[in-house]
């Protein structure tokens, strides 16, 4: 009873993570419905970044943390206005395809820059342990949930009551209506996608703090993102945070009972098998829309 | 659509459904066979034979996608996935009951089909994005299995598969593969062209335009996706399980999902027609080759990027060639093809 409640915690503080992720993807797709399959890719980018500059270039912690805002910006736009701008009215083909190719491009660069084994991070919190009952809590996965938690209520809260939140809100709805009432939709997408990238790279350090930069769990935890967005349906933001507490659990609970009985990795494919079972009985994923179409 | 040159009329129902329909088109045709059976045989030397033979089977494999892809308009991103399984399958027959490639082939195709057919089921009630990212999950589940099949997949360390034998006669080189994977893949794309012309065909095209509409006018969607999905991987499951019997011995690292993006691309960079299939492939395979020379030599003028620069180059490379075709050449290069067709129909004489 024990472990199961402790694998359970644990899954649960992982999830929060996927959460975040899945966050980021649902901006996008929601602004721009564009959904991105380059989020793997860019998670790892960025978390290297963040290494280069804080372990790399010895930079103190404020100065690197100015530099990622500037370089996301950056990238942001040059992504808007070089590579998907100019795919507007592309059939769902193009806009899948040029994501999939700015993956690839992102972790070319990647493994181009940063060869060979993974990095690792400085401690930024002290490593210790809070017991609650028989159930034992790290204080870095503790930060992380509050971190997640924080981003998310931020992101709710810039949603809800600010002018460009509106603006964002009014373009998921209706593109040519947000235009038309003045939203500069393409400033909109350049915002959501630096929410996005900037998310990716939070979760990207979060996850780094815990088991070290390396590219290839950054990369497969990104393309968990996209199954915890599918499964908790792609436009909605409860979704994703039940979905990612879900993806979480399964994978923890994966970890602890299946992974001794056929020999590890069950808990790098249970997500994917909740989320065929959960399509084929939900094809929306839990809370997404059911599109009514006219033909 | 080929449009046919001035002065040439059909006059009755075997003309107007003729696969290829002009004197001019035939003597091409002869051509183009005689110099893919009689003349490269006879001149390419062992290296060029392997690249074609690998061209070969990824036109196999991407045929099928396309069959999925551009004309049903559902995205798979597990194609190879069901290549591993076709693949797989074939070797365990081979190596495990040691049944003959004859056998094991169409049985591992038929194995890669039906699992098609299973992992579809959930993506045919849905559409677009969620369509891409089941298969994306099929692929690491199947994947998963693969690797953990114990001594029936051999997991990590790979499996062997016999060669192909004919009597006494065995398929052991370069050349003697060449014949038998480049008649499989003509046959496939003769085949692929006709399905397209037949009903089934049709209804996937309109599936493909818009779902509900096809619906309306009668057309069993749910049953036109299936046939597309099966369809589909049975090119996959061949492909996969003529690698795996060229190669003798195939591992997990030989389907990444990587792999799937790439004949993904292929049919990007390619078009949305056969021939822009077989373009893709082309293009792709000889794009990848010049990497693999000239990318050392890039590499040796950097020497700080390291030894996997040649790699990472590859795929950025592949990216930004990909990207540039989405923005810029959108129907690919069969358009591109057809437009220097029609250009030189005319030229000199416009009228």
């Amino acid at each position: 009873m024990v472990f199961f409640l402790q694998i359970l915690v644990n899954g649960i503080l992982t999830g929060f993570i996927y959460v975040l992720m899945a966050l980021a993807i649902v901006i996008v797709y929601k602004s721009s419905s564009i959904f991105n399959f380059a989020h793997g890719s860019l998670v790892g980018l960025c978390t290297f970044f963040v290494w280069q500059m804080v372990v790399g270039w010895g930079m103190p912690l404020y100065v690197a943390f100015v530099l990622e805002l500037v370089v996301i910006a950056a990238l942001a736009f040059a992504l808007q206005r070089l590579v998907l701008k100019p795919l507007t009215g592309q059939p769902l083909m193009a806009a899948i395809m040029a994501t999939i190719a700015l993956g690839e491009v992102f972790s070319g660069i990647v493994v181009l820059f940063w060869p060979g084994p993974g990095r690792v991070l400085p401690v930024w919190i002290e490593l210790s342990v809070l017991k609650i009952g028989p159930i034992t809590i790290s204080s870095e996965s503790l930060t992380n949930v509050v971190v997640c938690t924080l981003c998310f209520a931020i992101f709710l809260l810039f949603f809800q009551k600010t002018k460009l939140g509106l603006a964002m809100r009014g373009t998921a709805e209706d593109h040519t209506l947000a235009q038309s009432d003045g939203v500069k939709v393409d400033m909109i997408f350049v915002v959501s996608w630096f929410v996005a990238i900037l998310v990716a790279a939070i979760g990207g350090v979060l996850m780094s703090s815990l088991y070290g930069v390396s590219y290839e769990s950054l990369h497969s935890l990104g393309m968990k993102a996209l199954a915890v967005v599918i499964l908790g349906g792609m436009e909605s933001i409860l979704g994703a945070l039940i979905g990612g507490l879900i993806i979480g659990v399964v994978e923890s609970l994966g970890s602890g009972y299946i992974d001794p009985l056929v020999g590890g990795g069950f808990s790098e494919v249970a997500p994917y098998i909740v989320l065929l079972i959960i399509l084929a009985l939900r094809p929306y994923g839990l809370f997404g829309y059911q599109r009514i179409e006219r033909v | 659509m080929y449009k046919k040159p001035c002065g040439v009329f059909d006059e009755s129902y075997e003309q107007d459904s003729a696969l290829v329909r002009t004197g001019y088109r035939w003597s091409m045709l002869v051509l183009l066979l005689a110099i893919l059976f009689v003349a490269i045989p006879l001149l390419a030397g062992n290296y060029v034979l392997d690249v074609l033979n690998n061209i070969a089977i990824t036109l196999i494999a991407a045929l099928g996608l396309q069959i999925v892809i551009g004309f049903t308009g559902q995205i798979s991103l597990g194609h190879a996935a069901f290549m591993a399984v076709g693949a797989y399958t074939s070797a365990m027959l081979s190596t495990h009951l040691g049944l003959s490639f004859w056998i094991a082939m169409p049985l591992a195709a038929l194995t890669a089909g039906l699992l098609g057919i299973v992992i579809a089921m959930p993506a045919l009630r849905i559409r677009g994005f969620y369509v891409a990212v089941t298969t994306l999950a099929a692929h690491y589940v199947i994947m998963w299995v693969i690797l953990h099949g114990g001594d029936l997949t051999k997991g990590i360390s790979g499996l062997t598969a016999g060669e192909i034998t004919i009597g006494s006669f065995v398929f052991d080189t370069e050349l003697k593969f060449y014949f038998l994977v480049m008649s499989l893949a003509a046959l496939a794309v003769f085949f692929t062209s006709n399905v397209m012309r037949t009903k089934i065909g049709r209804a996937m095209i309109a599936v493909r335009d818009n779902d509900l509409a096809a619906g309306f006018m009668g057309i069993n969607v749910f049953r036109t996706k299936v046939v597309s999905f099966f369809l589909s991987s049975l090119y996959a499951g061949v492909a996969g399980s003529l690698l795996a019997h060229y190669q003798g011995i195939i591992t997990v690292d030989q389907f990444t999902l990587m792999d799937s993006i790439w004949i993904l691309a292929m049919l990007v960079v390619g078009g949305a027609t056969i021939t822009g299939v077989i373009m893709g492939v082309v293009f792709f395979k000889l794009l990848s080759q010049v990497v693999l020379f000239g990318g050392p030599l890039v590499g040796s003028m950097f020497p700080s990027f390291g030894g996997s620069a040649v790699s990472a180059g590859m795929q950025i490379l592949f990216g930004v060639v990909v990207i540039l075709f989405l923005i810029f050449e959108p129907r690919g290069l069969s358009h591109r093809w057809q437009i220097t067709l029609s250009t030189f129909r005319l030229w000199p004489f416009p009228h």
